[in-house]
């Protein structure tokens, strides 16, 4: 498989350098390939469109989506943002959490359509490919509710977006990294007046065995007398990691008249990935198979619709998966007995609208409907099908159930004079038989000189209870609360710049969130788990942003982002009993603090990126125990460094980039016992020819 | 602390006196199981003593414990290694791996013990001298299916439980490793243990509600073990969660959780109405009985993710004390005096 996938690959390289040829004049594989370009004037006020005030939104800039094209969207928004990334290993699940909230409080948007598991609620991020996605945003706490509710940590918001252009263009890169690790990814793009293709591949394999000290182990030594000589910390191999991802995006823009667009989008994922065996584990991993499938493909239908006065988009879509977890061992001759055979599949259906509607040129009126029909079959493991059954008569342990979820948001933006804007909505949730209740938002910005804006909302939050959390067999708890509460959040945020001199945006804001019935999974003493709902969770805090450019000389530029974030997230539920010590503590698995930056120095044609992300201690115990030697998840600091080159040759832009992850070679782990690699590369070649029109 | 080399703790228990091992399970897949010690005459206690000692984890899910030839033996669930240890020092001696995923081990003798399994349909057979696996046990199960719990030996016969999605007690016959018979009892027997009369005592859980398997009240029941039958049955409510069946150290005295602590004789006709220990809102886990003067221990696991406690009770149910553990105390080892 590997050897095929490198014949690919060279065989790719050679037919896109020798096609590339003549090229459009306004691209720089045509002419000076610099990375610097010049640095634009602006202000605040330039960035208040009606529809976002006073929302606390952070957008990814390009350039971080697509500095190492093989990263996940889970890598991008550890070293982009100051939310907390949450793996599991390296190509392992990724989940992320804002504002001290878990991972579930995280909502997920595709081209509008919401992707977060209808059973877990979360995403995993490691699935969603940076080379797949052209936009990406993320709304903070109850500025989420503006897209969808649920959110109460908040939103992100994935997009891929039409290119104008006229003809085919291409984009392949290809790339070879540590541990067995061959990626692949190709985009051709086609279009004409009306009609824009695009078709975008992307393929990873790794063997993903890469090698560590494992400090949770000893080997001892004995000499021939069977007397031990001494003892060591095994280096050990990463085992069940390795990974053989396919993602294929489909996308079709079609333009009816300069009111109306379509646009249909698809995208599959098959993946077969390893799941890694934790540090602590004896058994051999050349015995087992643990292993996880996922087929997905995801579509959107779309129309937008321009009025006079008004903005109309509707959307249809479809999201399927079939997921599969095998955990299986050698009976010793070469047959595997399947132990553990897990399978859940899942269709949504869904349908949403949104009309915005401009009465005033200062007042808009918003209204969405979008509706989800999901259906959702899980089975965790077979088991005899009665206590008379015989011993080949099984019976698959699971749940089928359907649920219809509708969303309903009316709200106005209004500027109220030209330095105050004003936002009030309502959002209203139906999910099976159960309403949620009313769930109010106001926001307010308030520009305060031209590059200083003020902002602040407060809102009612609510999210339901997943498919699992109510089904699950064992487990599922059909008397579950949904979780509901109230978030305030208030901030500045400042923007300047200079043209061609130098540009500095940077945001600070207070959060306050209070979650009531928040869900937590916890073990039984009948030997599995159950979510139940912690009665209150206290999660406040800052989140801090600056981005900024500076022009050091006519070809030297240096450009950075910087986020950090102190999120307090504090249990104040009821006791479980006398001896219970969790009240007051902070929450499992959320650090108090997070920061990352990404600083580049661009020289010409070259490019060298420095990435750091940095989280605090996350505690493994509800108590907090910091005395344990066992169970504390260390803070963190990865750095990383990428080189890029640009050369234009003949029309056909080449890139090299060398990308050196983990430079200090740290020992860290981000879960409990999960090993984690040291330090590793990655090189890369981009190759963008550009055809005769 | 420092992601990195783990400290070793030089530890000197002095075995005049007994001493109780807690063996905490920790979370699954958080890989934090731990092991207590607590001094009875002192009340001291050292918590995550095989950590501090070894400069390394005990693992994933620690199931049991049991005393033999002087050592201290961990099964260590999933992390499919099991753990000899000197009990002065907390430091390992011995290791047997090459597991699916053990619960428990049973001594034949120094050179052969019986480990039972989950998702794992044999039984093997190890040499714990050699630390190797000697050979395996067939049953009529298989890897999805399979289950074997506790083992108690009478005679050459040992008698297994089968505890998760089962109903049946295994008898094997030791000198043939075979199984000779087997008995079918309520759904999901979760512990096995013997009387001072060489009666076999079961709890069945009677599985969960919404289980294919079925759900049905959960039962106490004894076994006439040379005869192989069930002579008595007394059935719990539904509702009820019974849990932890021990004995008194002399067998006289049976013991268990449901909600709160009861106590009856092995020869009672009616089980008793009333707890010796009410719960007073404690969720109990595990407990045991100290062979030396029969004072009750009972931990609780509170939330399952925090640091659990143990409480210590006198013989007649009066609160002496309580102390501190690892994350989901769910089983005890006593080692006696020297």
């Amino acid at each position: 498989m590997t050897r095929c996938f490198s014949i690919f690959i060279v065989t790719l390289v050679l037919s896109l350098v020798t096609t590339g040829w003549a090229a459009a004049q306004n691209d720089w594989w045509n002419g000076d390939p610099t990375f610097v370009t010049p640095i634009e004037e602006s202000a605040v006020v330039a960035e208040r469109p009606l529809s976002e005030i006073g929302q606390q939104k952070t957008e990814l800039d390009s350039t971080a989506l697509a500095l190492i094209v093989s990263q996940s969207m889970a890598d991008v928004l550890a070293y982009n943002s100051a939310i907390f990334v949450k793996q599991y290993g390296r190509g392992s699940l990724a989940t992320v959490s804002f504002r001290g909230t878990a991972a579930s409080h995280t909502q997920v948007t595709w081209n509008g359509m919401k992707i977060n598991s209808p059973m877990l609620g979360m995403t995993d991020f490691s699935m969603i490919p940076s080379y797949f996605t052209d936009r990406a945003a993320l709304l903070h706490g109850s500025s989420s509710l503006s897209v969808t509710g649920g959110g109460l940590g908040g939103a992100i918001l994935l997009e891929t977006a039409p290119e104008v252009r006229e003809g085919l263009e291409l984009n392949a890169v290809l790339g070879a990294g540590s541990f067995g690790t061959w990626d692949g990814f190709l985009k051709i793009g086609y279009g004409t007046g009306r009609w824009q293709f695009n078709t975008r591949f992307a393929a990873t394999l790794s063997r993903n065995d890469f090698t560590y000290r494992n400090y949770n182990k000893k080997v001892y030594t004995f000499d021939e007398a069977g007397l031990p000589t001494g003892k060591y910390y095994p280096i050990d191999t990463n085992r069940c990691g390795s990974i053989r991802d396919l993602h294929l995006l489909q996308e079709v823009y079609y333009k009816v008249d300069n009111n109306n667009k379509l646009n249909f989008n698809f995208w599959y994922t098959g993946s077969l990935r390893g799941v890694p065996m934790l540090s602590v584990d004896y058994r051999e991993g050349t015995s087992y198979t643990n292993q996880q499938a996922e087929n997905t493909m995801r579509s959107v239908l779309g129309w937008d619709h321009t009025g006079d006065s008004y903005i109309l988009n509707s959307k249809a879509g479809w999201l399927h998966t079939r997921q599969n977890y095998d955990f299986a061992r050698d009976k010793g001759n070469g047959t595997m007995a399947a132990m553990v055979a897990s399978r859940s599949n899942i269709n949504t259906f869904h349908a949403q609208s949104e009309l915005k509607l401009f009465l005033a040129e200062h007042l808009m009126l918003n209204a969405q409907l979008a509706a989800y029909q999901h259906f959702v079959k899980s089975t965790d493991r077979n088991a005899l099908s009665s206590a008379d059954a015989s011993p080949a008569d099984k019976i698959t342990i699971g749940y089928e159930e359907a649920r219809f979820e509708t969303s309903a948001y009316m709200g106005v933006k209004w500027n109220a004079t030209s330095r105050l804007g004003l936002a009030a909505a309502l959002r209203e949730e139906l999910y099976g038989n159960s309403l949620s209740p009313l769930i109010p938002v106001i926001n307010v910005d308030y520009l305060i000189t031209n590059k200083l804006t003020a902002k602040a909302s407060a809102s009612r939050n609510f999210r339901y209870p997943t498919l699992n959390d109510l089904y699950f067999l064992p487990g599922g708890n059909p008397d579950l609360l949904p979780e509901s509460g109230y978030s305030y959040d208030a901030g500045l945020a400042f923007a300047d710049a200079r043209a061609d001199a130098w540009s500095l945006k940077a945001s600070a804001t207070w959060f306050d969130s209070y979650i009531d019935n928040w869900i937590v999974w916890i073990p039984t003493f009948k030997g599995y788990w159950t979510p139940r709902n912690v009665r209150k969770v206290h999660a406040y805090g800052i989140e801090s942003r600056a981005e900024g450019k500076l022009r050091l000389a006519d070809d030297w530029m240096a450009e950075g982002v910087g986020s950090f974030a102190w999120t307090p997230s504090i249990n104040h539920g009821d006791p479980a009993d006398w001896a219970d010590e969790a009240i007051g503590k902070q929450i499992v698995y959320v650090p108090k603090f997070s920061g990352s930056a990404v600083a580049s120095l661009l020289y010409k044609s070259y490019k060298l990126t420095y990435k750091w992300c940095w989280y605090s201690e996350r505690y493994t115990t509800s108590d907090n125990d910091m005395a344990t030697r066992i169970g504390r998840v260390l803070p963190y600091i990865m750095n990383d460094i990428v080189l890029e080159k640009r050369f234009a040759a003949g029309g056909t832009g080449i890139t090299l980039k060398l990308a050196v992850n983990n430079i200090f070679n740290e020992e860290y782990e981000s879960v409990l016992n999960r090993p984690m690699p040291g330090r590793n590369f990655e090189l890369f070649i981009e190759i963008t020819p550009h055809f005769i029109k | 602390m420092k992601y990195g080399p783990r400290e070793e703790e030089a530890f000197s228990i002095d075995l005049s006196r007994s001493g109780l091992f807690v063996i905490n399970e920790g979370n699954y897949m958080y890989g934090n199981a731990s092991l207590s010690y607590y001094d009875p005459a002192t009340g001291a206690v050292e918590n995550e003593v095989f950590a501090r000692s070894n400069g390394f984890l005990l693992g994933d899910v620690a199931q049991s414990a049991v005393m033999y030839d002087g050592l201290l033996w961990v099964v260590v669930n999933n992390s499919g290694v099991i753990f000899a240890l000197d009990p002065a020092t907390f430091r390992e001696v011995r290791r047997i791996t090459g597991f699916t995923s053990p619960r428990y081990i049973h001594f034949l003798g120094p050179h052969k013990a019986y480990v039972t399994q989950i998702w794992d349909p044999r039984i093997y057979i190890v040499d714990p001298t050699a630390c190797t696996i000697t050979g395996y046990i067939e049953t009529d199960m298989d890897f999805e299916t399979g289950s074997t719990e506790m083992m108690v030996q009478i005679g050459k016969y040992v008698y297994i439980n089968c505890w998760s999605y089962q109903n049946r007690i295994l008898m094997i016959d030791t000198d043939t490793d075979t199984i000779t018979k087997e008995l079918v009892v309520g759904i999901q027997p979760s512990a096995l243990i013997k009387d001072c009369n060489g009666k076999l005592w079961t709890i069945t859980d009677g599985g969960y509600e919404g289980s294919p398997y079925g759900h049905e009240r959960a039962t106490l029941a004894r076994i006439d073990a040379d005869n192989f039958v069930i002579e008595k049955t007394f059935t719990f409510d539904y509702g009820d969660t019974p849990r932890a069946l021990t004995t008194s150290s002399d067998g006289r005295w049976l013991y268990w959780i449901n909600d709160g602590v009861y106590k009856m004789p092995a020869e009672a006709q009616i089980p008793p109405s009333e707890p010796i220990i009410a719960s007073g809102g404690t969720i109990y886990y595990s407990l045991t009985i100290s062979p030396e003067n029969g004072d009750i221990y009972v931990s609780d696991a509170i939330d399952y993710t925090q640091s659990g406690v143990v409480m210590r009770y006198s013989a007649s149910g009066i609160l002496l004390g309580t102390f501190n553990v690892g994350v989901n105390p769910g089983n005890f080892c006593w080692r006696a005096a020297q």
